[in-house]
């Protein structure tokens, strides 16, 4: 500690190069720190959208291939399913906005309350939705994304089924995260019969079981129901559902941490450089310390000590500059951004916090070494030949 | 009477100082070997001032650094407060010197962004003492060279004569056996000069501290107590008093 007040000093002597050094390692931990919440985020964000009791069953060759929908009927009637509902997707495209989409749905509506309680979906709005044939329901996002109402209607044309359908919204999924919009399947299967088209299949059965205990044995019974059937059926829960229909932000995230590493390899560069720079300008007084009796491991300590504290200190303002910055985002869009979608997140946790801090201090570490090793290894006679 | 003929009539201790015995020292530069010191032998009791006077490339600063333990010898002993310095590793060296040697130099050499308190007080840092006592014995060191109502500058606030003031301050506060000085009055006008060189002799007379200056400034022989002569890096001889620089044991003056 007696040798602090020298640190600091020497720290302090330029103090533009200090700044714009710690500046860099500050903000590229802030961006470290602030992409470290992606990852995070989207877990978080799959953790809370996706039921541990929920179960998605479709085929076994992928979401483009279809089962027949009399497997919905089979799926019921396993012991410990609560409800199942069949789900076809619609890719309905809103032309007044430029032929948007967005995830619509036909379902069937009586079991939507089975299968998806912990939407909260308003019990008048679930019984508009199921005697109305061309009620639609529609998720709080997408109301507000085109400014909705209920009662409103609203046209869309398919990108899957030669139809474009009609819907009058009769109520709301109460969920900011969820920009859902479901119909009534008979409404699409009737157009389809109006094209002499029978609408005999189903993308995706979701089921609520009673017990995530009994989760795994259901889904085996799944599987090895339809096991050697023409549509062979592959069960997963929720999570790992959507954690498969995410996986392109997955990859989003990969190349996001790529860039995460390249931007502290390049403020390791950085600091690298300033240590290098300060060591060489202050050659003459190293060798002074070392004449007057500074060893070699107090010289190299006290170099080392020095871009590391700079390089913790800077980082650990960044890391709590990202805190505050992402409170702040937070604070103003509400937890979620219909742009970044699940990467929103914006999770600072101490460990977050941590690893910006750890970054730092193993930049300052490993960018004052070689300079610092340099300074120390000569022999203090061969520096002061050289500078004397 | 010369400060020189003065000091003649003080009495050398058992012991000598420092001694060195057939010392050479040559090192590498490029393909070259240069030999800058060979086969140098003397004695220097304790309390003396010494000078070694020569032309650049005599050897002067070679030895300096052999005495001060800052560089080890090619072939020879190098004997200083009863410890041969051979012996001794860089980092054993080092905190020997922090212990024995003080050293001053040509340009000052402080560190910049200290206050002349703080640059006096840095070889205490390699000491136990506390910081209560660090500051006092630093206080105490910049009195010693009537400095003390500057100590709160910084060494740019200062003249070259009080920097090379607060470098003596710097060279005695850890109490050492020995002050060496390189040129200290080099970068210094002729009043600054003969401050330092008052300081220096009042160390050596008043506090009995060896001082082994390296200079070229003829004046200087006016203040010390014995003057050695090199030229090519062989030491031609002594000037002064013989019994203050009187041959080792095993070997005699070169």
């Amino acid at each position: 500690m007696k040798f602090l007040p020298l640190i600091l000093r020497n720290l302090a002597r330029n103090k533009l190069r200090t700044a714009l050094t710690g500046g860099a390692i500050g903000l590229a931990v802030l961006l470290v720190c602030f992409f470290l919440t992606m990852p995070a985020g989207i877990d978080v964000f799959l953790s809370q959208i996706a039921s541990n009791v929920r179960i998605s069953v479709h085929h076994k060759g992928g979401l483009v291939y279809q089962m027949p929908f009399a497997y919905v009927n089979k799926i019921r009637a396993v012991p410990g399913v609560v409800g199942a509902d069949g789900v076809t997707w619609f890719g309905g495209a809103f032309e007044e906005e430029g032929h948007v989409t967005f995830p619509s749905f036909a379902i069937e509506p009586e079991h939507v309350a089975a299968v998806w309680p912990d939407y909260r979906i308003d019990q008048i709005a679930l019984e508009r939705f199921r005697s109305h044939r061309d009620g639609a329901i529609v998720g709080r996002q997408t109301m507000e994304k085109y400014g909705w109402r209920v009662g409103q209607e609203v046209t869309l044309r398919s990108t899957v089924w030669p139809v474009a359908l009609t819907f009058r919204i009769v109520g709301e999924i109460p969920n900011a995260r969820a920009p859902l919009f479901w119909f009534q399947r008979e409404y699409l299967a009737q157009a389809m019969r109006a094209r002499g088209v029978s609408l005999d299949i189903v993308g995706i059965v979701w089921v609520r079981v009673a017990d995530p205990a009994l989760v795994d044995g259901v889904m085996a019974r799944f599987d090895a129901m339809f096991r050697n059937s023409a549509a062979e059926t592959s069960a997963e829960t929720e999570k790992s559902f959507f954690t498969s229909f995410f996986g392109s932000l997955q990859g989003f995230v990969t190349i996001i941490l790529l860039v995460t590493g390249l931007v502290a390899l390049c403020v390791l560069c950085i600091a690298a450089n300033t240590a290098s720079m300060a060591v060489r300008e202050r050659a003459r007084e190293i060798a002074i310390l070392r004449a007057i009796g500074f060893g070699r491991r107090l010289i190299f300590t006290t170099l080392v000590a020095e871009s590391t504290i700079l390089a913790t200190l800077a980082g650990g303002s960044g890391a709590l500059l990202t805190y505050a910055f992402t409170a702040a985002v937070k604070t103003t869009t509400g937890g979620w951004n219909t742009e970044l979608g699940p990467l929103s997140g914006f999770l600072v946790s101490p460990g977050i916090v941590a690893q910006g801090v750890g970054l730092a201090v193993v930049v300052g570490l490993v960018a004052g070494i070689a300079p610092a090793y340099g300074a120390a290894r000569k022999p203090v006679a061969t520096t002061l030949r050289e500078i004397f | 009477m010369s400060p020189c003929r003065e000091q003649t009539r003080r009495r050398p201790v058992a012991e000598p100082l420092i001694t060195l015995r057939d010392v050479s020292r040559w090192y590498r530069r490029g393909v070259d070997v240069v030999h800058a010191l060979e086969h140098v032998s003397l004695a220097i009791e304790g309390g003396v001032f010494a000078a070694l006077m020569g032309p650049s490339g005599s050897g002067k600063s070679t030895l300096l650094n052999l005495l001060s333990g800052i560089d080890r010898p090619s072939a020879g002993e190098v004997w200083v407060a009863g410890r041969r310095l051979n012996d001794l590793s860089e980092d054993e060296l080092a905190h020997w010197r922090s212990r024995h040697v003080g050293l001053i130099f040509q340009s000052y050499n402080l560190i910049p962004v200290l206050s002349a308190q703080e640059n006096v007080e840095l070889p205490l840092l390699l000491t136990a003492f506390g910081r209560g006592e660090r500051t006092r014995r630093a206080a105490t060191a910049l009195r010693v060279v009537d400095l003390a109502p500057r100590a709160r500058h910084v060494p740019s606030e200062l003249s070259g004569g009080e920097q090379q003031r607060v470098a003596i301050a710097r060279a005695i506060v850890a109490d050492p056996d020995l002050i060496i000085a390189d040129e200290p009055t080099g970068d210094l006008d002729a009043r600054s000069a003969d401050e330092v060189l008052a300081i220096l002799r009042d160390l050596s007379r008043e506090l009995a501290k060896t001082v082994v200056m390296v200079t070229h400034d003829p004046r200087a022989r006016r203040w010390v107590d014995v003057v050695f002569h090199l030229d090519k890096g062989v030491l031609l001889g002594t000037e002064g008093n013989d019994a203050l620089a009187r041959a080792p044991a095993h070997g005699g003056v070169t």
